[in-house]
């Protein structure tokens, strides 16, 4: 971004409950999350002209939204993607903005992703009765090796060979994100579990556990993005977008497995462009996000965005080293593995309110920013908060990322 | 030991750019797509162009079908229907011996092995056999391991 860094920025956050069911529609769920995004930033529905979604044929459209809210879009445009989609929309308001399309865009997910289309493709109540085998599901249906847990579990299985790490870096991701979520009253669980419960939980694919796996959840999530100059006018302190990079591929993206390093993933391509575009160092990093979706994906993506070195990410996080109040806290929600997953959105969402310094925790004064730091009265607020590194991951040969920057702390 | 696997809950829908592969698999051969300008073999084979000189004048190679575990994972929660009573099983990704070209481009292919994690390690050797479904069109290659390799490696708990 380089010229443009810190000129965008986010200025409302909003969700709906993490719910397992929701027995709600997606339209109505997105209508929910816009709301309290634009409460959040102060923002009326006529103040919102550009709406952008991400789906994969399981959601309600930026047309519905705009219909239901009475909106009057002057750009709307709903992708086919999963997870690093938020910040792709992110890359997209700031472009679209800075060439005058829009003004301020609001960018959501909304999804059944528990009760409606779960993204193993099994249907709600289990595996798939029967199915037809079409495109690329000619060449990994009829082996029975389909779903994200099979797919990344052959890439996080020969990580496991080529660099001596073993499940127990996995044991450690799971238990500082479920730390988190005990200080996080949305969260879908909240009881703390150790490195042995970890390891004793069922296997769903070897080399992943149950608690390796995300949590299935019904919810929607929007963020709102504007120009600096009319976030200043805004309900809270803006969150600056310092850089990042979007969708950013790998070699041979629709087939990893012929590639020399089945594990050396996206964020390897696109990490320099990041904090190049945001003129920071990976010291500078105060806390981090880093897309759950399994625990190997957080563990993976920390060396691939240079956090680490090749290998070295089950060493790196020993000791609890990613928990709050220690070097590298990440995804202080709870993440996908906790809180509930939400596609990606969530966790730009915690990152933005812990730059405000603004977490929605137990501590009283916590709307006004007055947190107690005390983990045994349910703070989650980072004490330093000033710049945060959020690492998104679509699959093994697609990810983006998002540098931000607050004013608060 | 062989995997059991219910077809029925399982139908391939061939396309224009896989249908010669499936065709190979009923004669018991085991193909990958070959540029007929550079000679890159690539796999799966429903992708219609090289990737290496983006060539769309593309024929096949026919493997001898033997190759190396390169990684695997074991499968004990079914998800595709027809796999409901084949859990726990290996599937594997297989590094083709006959594939390796000059630059160090290698082609791997995957498949199911076993029922039988014991058996299977990374590094060991490899062949491809033919197993028929319910639907005469479709003849499904498997993998079998056989014999021992050098430097393999197994997942431990």
């Amino acid at each position: 971004m380089g010229a443009l860094t810190d000129k965008y920025c986010i200025v409302g956050v909003g969700e709906t409950p993490q719910m397992r069911p929701s027995n709600r529609t997606t339209l109505s769920m997105a209508c929910e999350a816009i709301r309290n995004a634009m409460a959040d930033a102060g923002l009326e529905p006529s103040d919102i002209d550009g709406m952008t979604s991400y789906q994969v044929a399981d959601s309600t459209s930026s047309a519905h939204v705009a219909t239901a809210l009475g909106m009057r879009l002057n750009y709307c445009l709903d992708i086919f993607g999963g997870g690093s989609s938020t910040e792709a929309l992110v890359a997209h308001a700031i472009g679209l903005i800075e060439a005058g399309y829009a003004k301020t865009i609001v960018c959501f997910r909304s999804m059944n992703g528990r009760s409606g289309r779960r993204m193993g493709g099994q249907i709600p109540g289990g595996p798939i009765p029967a199915a037809n085998a079409e495109g690329d599901n000619q060449f990994n249906m009829g082996w029975g090796w389909t779903t994200p847990a099979q797919r990344f579990g052959m890439s996080a299985m020969r990580y496991l060979r080529d660099t001596g790490c073993t499940t127990k870096a996995f044991a450690e991701i799971a238990v500082a994100h479920r730390y988190h979520a005990t200080l996080n009253p949305k969260a879908i669980y909240r009881s703390p579990i150790t490195i042995e419960d970890h390891q004793r939980s069922r296997w769903v694919v070897k080399p992943f556990r149950l608690l390796d796996c995300c949590t299935e959840t019904d919810v929607s999530a929007a963020l709102i993005v504007t120009s600096r100059e009319r976030a200043y006018d805004l309900r809270h302190p803006p969150v600056f977008i310092m850089g990042g990079y979007a969708r950013t591929m790998t070699e041979s993206p629709q087939w990893n497995y012929s590639r020399p390093v089945i594990h050396r993933v996206a964020g390897n391509y696109g990490w320099k462009r990041a904090f190049g575009m945001a003129g920071i160092t990976h010291q500078e990093v105060d806390f981090v996000s880093c897309y759950d979706a399994f625990t190997f994906t957080t563990l993976i993506q920390l060396e691939a965005n240079g956090f680490c070195g090749p290998g070295e990410a089950g060493e790196f996080v020993k000791g609890g080293r990613l928990q709050i109040d220690h070097e590298l806290p990440s995804n202080l929600s709870g993440g996908h593995l906790s809180e509930g997953y939400t596609h990606g959105v969530q966790m730009v969402i915690e990152n933005v309110r812990q730059l405000r310094h603004r977490a929605d925790d137990a501590c009283p004064g916590a709307r006004e920013g007055k947190h107690s730091y005390d983990r045994s009265k349910g703070c989650r607020q980072v004490k330093k908060a000033r710049i945060c590194c959020g690492m998104a991951w679509g699959w093994e040969n697609m990810a983006s990322c998002l540098i931000l920057r607050g004013m608060a702390a | 030991m062989a995997v059991t696997i219910d077809y029925s809950k399982l139908r391939i829908l061939p396309d224009s750019d896989s249908r010669e592969w499936w065709e190979a698999t009923r004669q018991r051969k085991y193909l990958v797509r070959q540029c007929n300008r550079c000679g890159h073999k690539w796999f799966p084979p429903n992708i219609p162009a090289c990737r290496k000189c983006a060539s769309m004048d593309i024929g096949w190679f026919e493997t001898a079908g033997k190759g190396v575990i390169h990684s695997y994972v074991v499968v004990v929660q079914p998800i595709v229907g027809a796999f409901i009573g084949a859990v726990p099983y290996v599937v594997a990704v297989i590094e083709l011996d006959d594939c390796r070209e000059e630059d160090g481009t290698v082609t791997r292919v995957a498949g199911v092995m076993t029922n039988d994690e014991a058996e299977v390690a990374i590094g060991l050797p490899c062949s491809v056999v033919f197993e028929e479904t319910n639907d005469p069109k479709i003849v499904m290659p498997r993998w079998q391991i056989i014999g021992s390799g050098a430097n393999t490696w197994k997942f431990t708990e």
